[in-house]
């Protein structure tokens, strides 16, 4: 028996409520599918085209997915904070449900038959009893088509027959493998100019003068010098000469310091400095409301713990630079980006140069892996500015490894400070959880372009902007501040810590890596204070049987894994928002004599929703565990008073292959549950497992990442 | 600014090269020979996304001068499969699904090229080293390392 349920056909389908918005029928026997989500390596175009092969039946392979045009593809804001297959797979899908109703009941009526006896097969309706047949691709041509829209809730089929397991490639695999899959980096146009940005050593830098004698070396080899205050570009044809020439050129030239880039240690600043103080109250949402003091309870009954984690800077750190091309004439830019932001860069650009909207086209190519705001959206806005001084020519601007590494938003330092109580019977009572930190919301915006960094040297800007607390339930700095456990009473506090020495803004899960983090391993004290299993005392606090179902499956995928020799385990869960996927981890590592971590084993149960691409979420989540290992065992953005340091990859360690544990997936398939996105739930588990496996290792909380040599060393040393 | 003249070898195609002396094999493969497969990642010999095979054996193409590798036989990533057929390494990546975003894939590819064409069934301790300097951000590593072991299974299946 088929069962049939109801879902909400999202957000995206508000704006674009058309069938033919989402599907295109143009050439023969192909489906084109247009999203408004870019894929940035988590696999969204093959994920998008199974669900739309799934309820057409047509096979994958037929099926393609635009890449983003900012003048075709429906406008799905960001591709961010874990929603594009929420959003954009939940559009396709109900676009392609509507559309074979439709389909089957012209069929119907063209060849006179009843629905249910016609044969569907690969897009063609057939009469069993004739050779009569009619097509998606007839049907698409019919007024009929243009006029089907998306209603706001739809009736759909399960689909418990059909195959979520199965193995689907992706839709890049083969040119990726080949090395012919094309990257931003890769254009090539006639006479087109390579750039590159001469920094200033920090961001607050301002250009005096430029010694002469550098224009006699720049017209020997062909290259064209840009300044504009305090901004400087070198372009030439050859991309080389125009690299070598970086270092001549900033030798060349004097700067003035107007201000130091920092005075103190961060997590001294993060402490002394003036501060946004907000009550998130459960939901999520932050209030300009008093903040109560943390409440004292008797010591008779009661058993009270503190918690402190810190947690330094970190960077996106893509493997390619930041790049972008653009071309200008006659009042029109065309511009190439690997942005998650195309849409509202086109408005941005338009408020930035003056233009109007329709004369902006942006067109989507891919960059390397990109994990929140990086320097995509700055090498925009500078390769369209580089683009109207040098018109009619194509511009490929590319950041170099230093400005990658010192000129990116990065994932801002933080600190936490938790308090909670455990009554008679081990049940937490009171929880106090604060988050101190600055914002992760700088992405640039209309009327905000200083959010640009290149902005500011145009303009010899060096102001220090101040930034307003965002209030929205599971915003930046309060994101997962709120814990998804039953705890009677709670006091959660936003602090938005001012005048914090470095740019940051959305580096993935924002403010959720830390919140989960520190939530985790102080749910992990307690359980140890109480002598309760972890898996034990979180359930005791847990009513989503959701996560408990997810908790238990962790416990079964552990305890089926032989522990490795001196092995020592750490799990920690959390649901990312407590709306999107909710994702268990638990980590084995070992500690040596001079203290390495060497990860040993590693499973993850995750549930996120109905599946779409087995997968698409087994490499997201594995992938995302694999980066937050990197930021809890080895990342740290080191700067002194006047200057970045972590300028390239000798400066910034991230992890290798010589540290990769064998990962154990397990993907629960929640048929008839909306999708939920998947790209983010697994960081915070992912810090706290490893803290909380460190901690049984060592016999004492790390408070502050990385867990490296030093900072193990330095704490337990004391 | 002086220019000179040589002829380099690559993916058993040679061409005349009109460049400065110190101009480094990755701009030559890819302005010259249009090879945009091999990558430019830190231009540091830092991160692996440039690596090549010249005479079989890796490196790192974004600093070495071009003019160091005539005569020899530069392979990049678009010269490991032949004739459009992909070598088991390539194979096994794309059955895996091991790539993400795909920009540092190229470099890990000629990588294991090289440890593959030399070692039948490499341990554990020899594909750490093979990839050490290669640098993934997007965490592909484990289904890279599955891919792996996969090839390592045919080749035991195999013998």
């Amino acid at each position: 028996m088929i069962n049939k349920y109801k879902i909400n056909t999202g957000a995206s389908v508000k704006d674009y409520n058309k069938v033919s918005d989402w599907l295109s029928f143009e050439i023969p026997n192909k489906i084109n599918i247009s999203s408004g989500k870019v894929d940035i390596g988590q696999h969204i175009s093959t994920t998008l085209a199974l669900i739309c092969s799934r309820e057409l039946g047509i096979d994958i392979n037929s099926i393609f997915v635009n890449k983003l045009n900012t003048d075709i593809t429906p406008n799905e804001g960001i591709t961010a904070s874990s929603l594009s297959v929420p959003n954009s797979g939940t559009a396709i899908r109900s676009a392609s449900i509507i559309f074979k109703k439709n389909f089957l009941d012209f069929a119907a009526k063209s060849l006179n038959l009843n629905i249910n006896n016609i044969n569907l097969e690969d897009g063609v309706a057939k009469d069993p009893n004739s050779n009569a047949s009619i097509s998606f691709w007839d049907f698409s041509k019919t007024e009929d088509f243009l006029k089907l829209s998306i209603p706001e809730i739809i009736e759909i089929e399960d689909q418990k027959n059909f195959d979520h397991c199965s193995h689907v490639e992706t839709k890049f695999i083969n040119s990726i493998v080949k090395g012919e899959y094309k990257f931003l980096h890769d254009l090539r146009f006639d006479d087109m100019l390579h750039a590159r940005i001469v920094r200033p050593p920090s961001y607050f830098h301002k250009f005096l003068s430029i010694n002469n004698a550098i224009h006699k070396y720049l017209k020997d080899h062909n290259l064209k010098l840009y300044i504009k205050n305090s901004f400087i570009a070198v372009l030439g044809n050859d991309e080389f000469e125009v690299i070598k020439s970086l270092n001549r050129i900033k030798n060349s030239i004097e700067w003035e310091q107007v201000n130091k880039l920092a005075n103190d240690k961060i997590f001294n600043l993060i402490d002394q400095n003036s501060k946004d103080s907000l009550i998130v109250k459960r939901g999520g949402e932050a209030f300009h409301e008093n903040i109560p003091e943390i409440k004292s309870y008797n010591k008779v009954d009661h058993k009270t713990l503190t918690s402190e984690f810190n947690k330094p800077y970190l960077m996106h750190g893509s493997i390619g630079p930041s790049a972008s091309c653009s071309f200008y004439k006659n009042g029109k830019f065309i511009i190439y980006s690997h942005s998650q932001a195309i849409y509202a860069l086109k408005s941005i650009l338009s408020n930035a140069f003056n233009l109007k909207e329709k004369n902006i086209t942006l067109h989507f190519m891919p960059g390397a892996g990109c994990y929140g705001h990086n320097g995509a959206d700055d090498v925009t806005y500078e390769a369209a500015l580089l683009s109207k001084e040098f018109q009619n020519k194509y511009i490929l601007l590319k950041w170099t490894r230093e400005d990658e590494n010192c000129w990116e938003p990065y994932g801002s330092a933080s600190k936490n400070k938790l308090t909670a109580t455990l009554d008679k019977n081990n049940k937490i009572i009171y929880w106090s959880s604060e988050a101190y930190s600055d914002t992760y919301l700088t992405r640039p915006m209309v009327g905000k372009l200083e959010y640009f960094v290149s902005r500011r040297f145009i303009n010899n800007d060096f102001k220090k902007y101040k930034v307003e607390p965002r209030t929205g339930a599971h915003m930046g700095i309060h994101r997962n501040l709120d814990p998804i456990y039953n705890f009677k009473e709670t006091r959660l506090v936003k602090n938005l810590v001012h005048d914090l020495p470095l740019r940051t803004s959305a580096l993935r899960t924002l403010g959720a890596f830390a919140n989960t983090t520190a939530t985790e391993t102080f749910m992990d004290d307690l359980c140890i204070e109480a002598n309760i299993d972890p898996f034990e005392f979180r359930i005791n606090h847990l009513d989503d049987n959701r996560a408990i179902d997810l908790l238990n499956d962790l416990k079964i995928q552990m305890e089926k894994d032989k522990p490795s020799e001196n092995g020592f385990r750490g799990i920690a869960f959390s649901r990312y928002k407590n709306s999107a996927s909710y994702c268990a981890v638990g980590v084995e590592l070992t500690v040596s004599d001079n203290v390495e971590v060497e990860l040993k084993q590693a499973w993850i149960s995750v549930d996120a929703g109905e599946v779409a691409f087995k997968e698409g979420i087994e490499a997201q989540v594995e992938g995302g565990f694999i980066q937050a290992a990197s930021w809890s065992l080895y990342e740290q953005v080191n700067f002194d008073n006047n200057e970045i340091l972590s300028k390239d990859w000798d400066g910034y360690k991230i992890i290798e292959f010589d540290n990769i544990p064998l990962i154990n997936t397990s993907v629960i398939n929640r048929v008839g549950f909306p999708y939920l996105g998947v790209g983010e739930a697994v960081a915070g588990p992912t810090g706290a497992s490893i803290s909380n496996a460190l901690k049984r290792a060592l016999g004492e909380r790390i408070k502050s990442m990385p867990f490296s040599q030093e900072n193990i060393t330095k704490q337990l040393l004391g | 600014m002086s220019k000179t003249e040589y002829i380099l070898n690559v993916n058993g195609k040679s061409k005349n090269i009109v460049s400065s002396e110190d101009k480094p094999l990755l701009y030559i493969l890819r302005d010259d020979f249009k090879l945009t497969g091999t990558k430019l990642g830190c231009g540091l010999e830092q991160c692996g996304s440039c690596a090549v095979l010249v005479d079989g054996s890796k490196i790192l193409s974004c600093n070495r001068p071009a003019i160091e590798f005539v005569d020899k036989e530069i392979t990049t990533i678009e010269g490991i499969s032949k004739n459009d057929v992909l070598n088991e390494i390539q194979q096994s990546f794309k059955e895996f699904n091991a790539a993400q975003c795909g920009y540092c894939t190229s470099g890990i590819i000629v990588s294991l090229t090289e440890l593959f064409n030399k070692k039948q069934t490499p341990g554990k301790k020899e594909i750490i080293e093979s990839l050490s300097g290669q640098l993934c951000r997007c965490g592909s590593h484990a289904s890279v390392l599955k891919a792996i072991n996969n090839v390592i299974k045919l080749r035991k299946n195999n013998d």
